[in-house]
């Protein structure tokens, strides 16, 4: 039997040890492994792609910049890349317009109505986002309730063509797009305010403008922040809008990387044209953090 | 250029305020005038929040008036009233300095820079917090949040003060620091302050005036001396400081009072308030008026035999729980220094002594409204 002075360890008391040692390297090698197979494998496979020529019905192959070259020569890239900019941004703005209301009266008007509203809002993006797009073709087109309605008020007297296919309807159904995304971060940081502050400032002389501007907006920045990097992203490189309700005249870089791997077959194309998206989302998100830093000073 | 200096006078006439069912404030009236420590004390519910939320402009009376310095204020809105609040939270704003915080309210008046810079400098004197003008709330301790959101109020030279239990969440130590602070702080800038507390011992410290509330009425409205040694009902007597309640059955009437025979040479004596034989008064005597190791000063001699239930020695007096023949159990303090000997034991036989003199008559814990008493003759 072992002494009880310690000693070296003995054969079969090594391996124990390191199998004992080696039980969490175990647990974590699995969700590790998905992780590397799921993610990282693919991604790299993206990397290695856009630097090839990798199209179905090109002649060239081996390695090329030729892919990343066209995309910032070819003039219809520079069109496509302003539309997208374009019609993004003011989705997000006018997603502010209507989360940032909805947050303030969730977190301080809602009473008992709180959690009730905040599970609806939750519950609003549930809906599979291809059957919403749809709905949204079957209110705005010619024959659709929108027009129906208008014309059997007498408002019009010839349906609106400008409702459906054009950069009106992608900013429309994209603006509803993820609010949920958007109000909830900013609902949590208008949760984190305590509300005597507004009375204390009212008490000061502010009216309902300066408790705005200098009480909600500063506190409430983080949550903005944290949303427009939540939803900036899906909006940008949404390829499903534009291509359901957006017609020609909307075409975003998200429908040109699906046209590109898809439709013409040139897989290297597409490749760099995701990862080119890519870096410029993780730009957006690192500006965007070192932009809520800047809040913190005065 | 200056203004002419705000009388601060502040009147409340029959005040009420109900939410939905509840009857918050019960047809309050009193007055304080300009320049006062007034103070609002009473228990949990009494109302004098809500008093103050009124005078404040954070909720408007469902009867009777508010005025101040003459006007009528009752519906006037919390941001155009001279007063300013300092709340139980502080409400400190987080992304602020502790200047930026002082000078809200002024920035807001569009005061011009210099004499904003001035002003700031002047209340951050006055609460001594220049050294930490340039940190954040997050940063400072308790005591400090305190000092700031009192520099945030009185900055704007308001009529009057108001605040509301804003020591609570203090130690004890910084909590006396703070009373006494507060204390010289009105008597430099000679500002009305409307006080709310639920702690009698910090209404007494810092007030020239309190009234004293229970279940939305106003119990009695007087200084603390008054207060002490004249409480007008048996729940204000009980508030204040410490009491003991005596049952005293009138057996006989005599020179102007009632006398209860206890037999053994005991007996307590009451002032005649014309209950007549055969009726029964309650009276309070203080801890300090009743004697044990001493004879008791006056003519009129209450004597009752006890036993000693519990001794507490603190330093310079000692509390004595004595469970008296009469059934009653009373609270006595001795000074230490008129002991000869030593300190009595539980279970000792105890003969207390009170002159009639120190005892007064009350009824039981009245809800009547009181008017504004006058301060006793000296």
């Amino acid at each position: 039997m072992a002494s009880l002075a310690p000693t070296a360890p003995q054969g079969h008391q090594f391996r124990a040890r390191a199998v004992k040692k080696l039980r969490p390297v175990a647990f974590l090698i699995s969700p590790i492994g998905v992780l590397v197979l799921l993610f990282v494998a693919p991604l790299m496979i993206l990397v290695i792609m856009s630097f090839r020529y990798e199209s179905l019905y090109g002649f060239h192959t081996g390695w090329t910049l030729d892919n990343f070259r066209l995309l910032f020569t070819d003039p219809i890239y520079r069109g496509v890349a302003r539309d997208t900019v374009i019609i993004a941004s003011t989705a997000m703005l006018c997603q502010l317009l209507i989360a940032f209301p909805l947050s303030y009266f969730i977190a301080f008007k809602a009473g008992r109505w709180e959690l009730p509203l905040l599970l609806l809002l939750v519950l609003v993006d549930e809906l599979n986002p291809i059957v919403r797009i749809y709905a949204w073709r079957m209110l705005l087109g010619r024959e659709g309730l929108i027009n129906d309605f208008l014309m059997w008020t007498g408002i019009v007297h010839a349906p609106l063509d400008w409702l459906l296919f054009t950069k009106f309807s992608v900013i429309l159904v994209l603006s509803t797009s993820w609010v949920n995304y958007c109000a909830i971060p900013i609902y949590a940081s208008m949760k984190a305010i305590n509300p005597s502050l507004f009375e204390a400032a009212t008490d000061l002389g502010a009216g309902w403008f300066t408790r705005w501007r200098r009480i909600l907006l500063p506190l409430a920045a983080p949550g903005v922040f944290v949303a427009v990097i939540l939803v900036y992203i899906p909006l940008f490189t949404d390829f499903a809008t534009p291509g359901l309700v957006g017609g020609t005249s909307s075409y975003m870089l998200g429908n040109s990387v699906a046209d590109l791997m898809v439709t013409i077959g040139d897989w290297g194309g597409g490749a760099a044209l995701s990862l080119l998206l890519l870096t410029a989302m993780a730009g957006i998100s690192v500006l965007a953090y070192f932009l809520t830093k800047l809040n913190q000073l005065d | 250029m200056t203004e002419a200096p705000a009388t601060g006078e502040i009147r409340i006439e029959r005040v009420t305020k109900r939410f939905g069912e509840t009857l918050a404030v019960d047809d309050v009236t009193f007055e304080i005038p300009g320049g006062e420590f007034f103070s609002m004390l009473g228990p949990s519910g009494c109302g004098k929040t809500t008093t103050l939320r009124m005078i404040a402009g954070f909720e408007d009376p469902t009867a009777g008036r508010i005025i101040l310095e003459g006007k009528d204020v009752s519906f006037v809105p919390p941001a155009k009233r001279n007063v300013n609040m300092v709340f139980q939270a502080y409400g400190l704003f987080p992304h602020m300095t502790v200047r930026h915080n002082v000078g809200f309210g002024l920035k807001i008046k569009k005061v011009a820079k210099t004499e904003m810079g001035e002003r700031v400098d002047e209340a951050l004197h006055t609460v001594r917090m220049e050294a930490l003008a340039d940190r954040r709330p997050a940063h400072l301790s308790g005591g400090q949040q305190q000092r700031v959101a009192l520099a945030r109020a009185l900055v704007n030279r308001p009529a009057a003060l108001l605040l509301d239990e804003p020591l609570g969440a203090l130690d004890l130590k910084l909590r006396k620091e703070m009373q006494l602070e507060l204390k010289r702080i009105h008597a430099t800038t000679a500002t009305t302050f409307v006080y709310v507390t639920h702690d009698q011992e910090e209404a007494l410290t810092m007030s020239q005036r309190i009234a004293v509330m229970k279940d939305g009425v106003v119990q009695q409205v007087a200084t603390p001396r008054e207060l002490y040694e004249r409480p007008s009902n048996a729940f204000v007597a009980g508030f204040i400081g410490t009491s003991n309640v005596i049952s005293v059955r009138a057996d006989s009437v005599r020179d102007g009072l009632v006398v209860m025979d206890l037999g053994e040479d005991d007996r307590v004596c009451a002032p005649d308030t014309g209950v007549g034989s055969s009726g029964e008064v309650k009276i309070i005597v203080r801890p300090e008026r009743m004697r044990v190791w001493g004879d008791p000063e006056g003519e009129r001699i209450s004597r009752v035999r006890g036993t000693i239930a519990e001794v507490v020695y603190l330093g310079s007096m000692t509390q004595l729980i004595i469970d008296l023949k009469t059934g009653e159990r009373v609270t006595v303090h001795e000074l230490n220094d008129d002991l000869k000997g030593a300190l009595p034991q539980i279970g000792d036989p105890v003969v207390v002594q009170w002159a009639a003199e120190s005892s007064f008559v009350i009824d039981d814990a009245g809800a009547v409204n009181v008017a504004v008493s006058a301060d006793m003759p000296e």
